[in-house]
């Protein structure tokens, strides 16, 4: 109903409100070229090819890390996961302990790894369900416990190596001189497709996360869809920390930390409703390629830290405004 | 002081869709005037242009004779118009007076006086007095009310404005019948202190009792008035659809006393349900009567595995059942439509399709075979007659009487041998009424058992053979046949009543 009147209406509103209704993957996909070109603008050394993989790169580890945090945000509730930064820490800690370089190990470390991160999701989910404690508490919760176990068992000495196999799978380009990393990400976006859109979890998903009422109604099991979800949340994190650890080689304390707020960030920027019950896969991965751009072009343009931090605050500011309205009109 | 409302020829557009093409409506001191017309009739639409909440395109309002606009429903409640909706207003983590007086409290110098604003919502408390449960009080919070008290708040919060003209907008659907009967007394005292009521329901019993005029609409059009005295239903239903079913006229399939038993529940007891006994067949329609919330939707939930049972037993073709999910009595072939739409039936932002197979996903296996789920949706979807721009369409698109289509095609796809009903055609249009019963009847024909609690006698009475009256979590009065009538009825739900036979 808005949505027709505000089209007479001319000015910002008008205009916001022509945006707000494309949908918002394609439109922070549409931003992501934009931004890509505007820095070619500011420095004519950031338009190439080079450029173009560094930053996809860039994005990917974002873009696996904010994977899990799709799926619980998509829950609802209040669905938010904060310990995807400690599991990411923890899952490279023990790759990088387990497999000590050796590339024949490196497939048991990463089993063992993404058991230890299901295991952090499902107890998660049980302390969500079964003690009723809201997430956002109970995953912060859960991430002063990771930290504070890697403290005691590795005493603050992080010994181990990288394989060299992992270094080459993600880092080093494959074909067509395109990272590992970014044929992974692709696979897991299909894969994820293929989650959300085509399997029967992927339809509860989305039925708990807009009426929890209704789903249990309809013979949705809400307990066991919210604990699989939070286990698939700590898994793919997990599966987040093996990859960066590809690209990093190297461990330390606080290696998942900085993805946590930009994890949730582009899932949100990527039209995932905070509320749940709406969204998808492809918008993160827009979002994830936005952010990524974004810090990018503030370093092109070299400012100071301080002021790339606001810059990049007042953008992601700017892009909620618009989705924010966008959800207004199609109420 | 005498005072009146006319709307002329008011056109609302939303963009492209026409919701009222040519609006008209009167109302003058001491007359109550019902607006009909079936749902998408334009009948909220123009509602809301008299109570301010919308602007009208084109046409005039007039009040006392002279032209008036209303910016807002604010305006229109200090011109002395206010309205009680059935969809709720009240917020509910707030006191029923807090409720009642939101935006007028009584002040006393800068601070609000709560003593005098708890004893005037307890005058007004005092006009429903001895129809409500005693944990309804001015400090109640809303959330603490079933939808019976939240709807009385709601006609107290209305009359505290001290209107002229009051709006009553479907706010009978979910009281009660001595409820209805006290807001009916109400109208009539109103009426002779010269007020104007526009009464808007579906509920063609009550618009006789206290209508004087009918003011029908239908496609958005005003199509007449007819006064109440020298109308007939048969007449109004005419004008309001154009191909007039009736929605009572129709074979019932004959009841087979032979037939397997489906379900039999013995001495069942869970939260309000204090001990219930029956036994429903294979193709059998029973119904459940008695006023709101005597324990008819927490039995039909047990039923379904939605609430725990705490003693008795149930058994399923012969077969005792516990379920701790509903999935349970899923798999056993049961159905259940539940009360609430919007929050317990329906998925509002997911698409059609979604909603009708949110129960059945998982036989489509894994990739869910899309194909093959859209071509039942829309097989389903066309048997119900179900109007949507398409299996896409997200189900808050529809409007009352097709989303609950959707509510009853994701049942029908699973072919259920045990179908709950919780008052399914609650603010359901007529012509989408009589679909319904037509529907009804089909699956008692093919054996299903049916189990139907409805808030409307007529219904139980055109509909059952056989209604169990509820009354305080128990079966009052079993009704078979000839007996099962409006009197019959209406004193067992008043707890009195015929013999209290269970099985």
């Amino acid at each position: 109903m808005t949505s027709q009147t505000s089209s007479g209406q001319g000015g910002v509103t008008g205009l916001l409100g022509q945006i707000g209704r494309v949908p918002p993957a394609l439109l922070a996909l549409i931003l992501a070229v934009i931004l890509f070109f505007v820095g070619g603008l500011l420095n004519p050394n950031f338009v190439n090819a080079n450029q173009a993989v560094n930053i996809v790169r860039l994005a990917a580890f974002l873009g696996i890390v904010a994977a899990g945090q799709t799926l619980v945000i998509i829950s609802g509730n209040e669905g938010i996961d904060l310990s995807v930064g400690g599991i990411v820490t923890l899952a490279a800690i023990l790759i990088y302990r387990i497999s000590d370089g050796n590339d024949t190990l490196l497939l048991p470390a990463l089993g063992v790894a993404l058991l230890a991160g299901t295991l952090i999701g499902v107890i998660n989910g049980l302390g969500i369900i079964a003690i009723n404690i809201p997430p956002l508490v109970m995953t912060l919760g859960m991430t002063g416990v990771i930290q504070g176990t890697i403290l005691v068992v590795t005493q603050g000495e992080l010994i181990g190596d990288t394989p060299p196999l992992l270094a080459q799978v993600i880092a080093a380009p494959g074909p067509l001189g395109i990272p590992g990393v970014v044929i992974v990400w692709v696979v897991l976006g299909l894969l994820m497709w293929l989650l959300l859109e085509r399997t029967t979890y992927g339809k509860q998903l989305f039925a708990i996360g807009v009426n929890r009422r209704t789903a249990r109604l309809s013979g949705v099991r809400v307990p066991q869809v919210v604990i699989a979800t939070y286990a698939l949340s700590g898994m793919l994190a997990a599966f987040g920390g093996f990859v960066l650890l590809g690209f990093t080689q190297t461990v330390f304390l606080n290696l998942g930390g900085p993805y946590l707020f930009p994890s949730i960030a582009a899932v949100v920027v990527g039209g995932t409703l905070l509320a749940g019950g709406k969204g998808g896969y492809f918008g993160t991965m827009s979002g994830a390629l936005v952010l990524t751009l974004i810090e990018s072009l503030l370093r092109a343009a070299q400012l100071q830290e301080a002021y790339q931090l606001m810059v990049f605050g007042l953008i992601l500011l700017a892009l909620l405004t618009i989705y924010g309205r966008q959800r207004n009109l199609r109420q | 002081m005498t005072v009146s409302l006319s709307a002329q020829h008011v056109v609302k557009r939303y963009g492209g869709v026409v919701a009222l093409a040519d609006g008209h409506l009167e109302v003058r001191s001491g007359e109550v005037v019902a607006l009909l017309g079936a749902n998408g009739s334009g009948k909220s639409t123009l509602s809301k242009i008299i109570t301010g909440v919308v602007a009208p395109n084109e046409g005039q309002l007039q009040l006392n004779g002279q032209p008036i606009t209303f910016a807002s429903p604010r305006d229109a409640r200090r011109a002395g118009i206010a309205a009680v909706y059935q969809e709720l207003s009240l917020i509910p983590d707030m006191s029923v007076a807090e409720n009642i007086w939101l935006t007028h409290e009584p002040y006393q110098l800068w601070r609000v006086n709560r003593r005098k604003m708890r004893q005037d919502t307890q005058k007004l408390l005092d006009l429903f007095g001895g129809t409500y449960r005693a944990s309804l009080t001015p400090d109640a919070p809303i959330n603490s009310l079933p939808p019976d008290e939240r709807q009385i708040v709601e006609i107290l919060k209305a009359l505290s404005f001290q209107p002229r003209i009051i709006i009553l907008d479907e706010a009978t659907a979910s009281l009660d019948s001595q409820q209805v009967d006290r807001l009916f007394d109400l109208v009539a005292r109103w009426k002779s202190e010269g007020m104007a009521v526009v009464f808007v329901s579906h509920r063609m019993e009550e618009i006789f009792r206290i209508a004087d005029r009918a003011t029908v609409l239908r496609n958005g059009r005003h199509v007449g008035d007819r006064l109440m005295q020298g109308t007939t239903e048969r007449d109004l239903v005419n004008l309001m659809i154009e191909s007039a079913a009736q929605p009572h006229a129709h074979e019932r399939p004959p009841l087979q006393a032979d037939a397997p038993v489906r379900l039999q529940v013995e001495n069942l007891q869970a939260g309000p349900i204090a001990g219930v006994n029956l036994t429903l067949r294979d193709g059998e329609l029973l119904g459940l009567g008695g006023l709101q919330g005597q324990g008819q939707s927490e039995l039909l939930l047990a039923l379904f595995g939605a609430l725990p049972i705490s003693r008795g037993t149930v058994t399923l073709s012969g077969e005792r059942v516990r379920y701790g999910h509903p999935w349970e009595a899923m798999e056993r072939g049961v159905a259940f439509v539940p009360g609430d739409r919007g929050s317990e039936g329906l998925l509002l932002s997911r698409s059609i399709l979604e909603n009708m197979h949110l129960p059945s996903w998982a036989k489509f296996g894994f990739p869910l075979k899309m194909r093959q789920a859209e071509a039942e949706a829309q097989r389903s979807a066309d048997e119900l007659r179900l109007v949507m721009a398409g299996l896409g369409a997200p189900v808050s698109s529809l409007s009352g009487g097709n989303a609950q289509k959707v509510v009853i095609g994701k049942w029908l796809l699973r072919s259920p041998r045990l179908l709950l009903l919780n008052d399914p055609t609650k603010g359901v249009d007529v012509g989408a009424k009589g679909e319904f019963y037509t529907l009804l009847n089909q699956l008692r024909a093919q054996g299903t058992a049916i189990l139907f609690y409805s808030s409307d006698d007529d219904e139980l009475i055109g509909l059952c053979d056989r209604v169990l009256v509820l009354h305080d979590g128990q079966v009052s009065a079993d009704l078979r046949g000839g007996d099962v009538t409006r009197v019959n009825l209406v004193s067992a739900s008043m707890g009195g009543g015929g013999a209290v036979v269970g099985g």
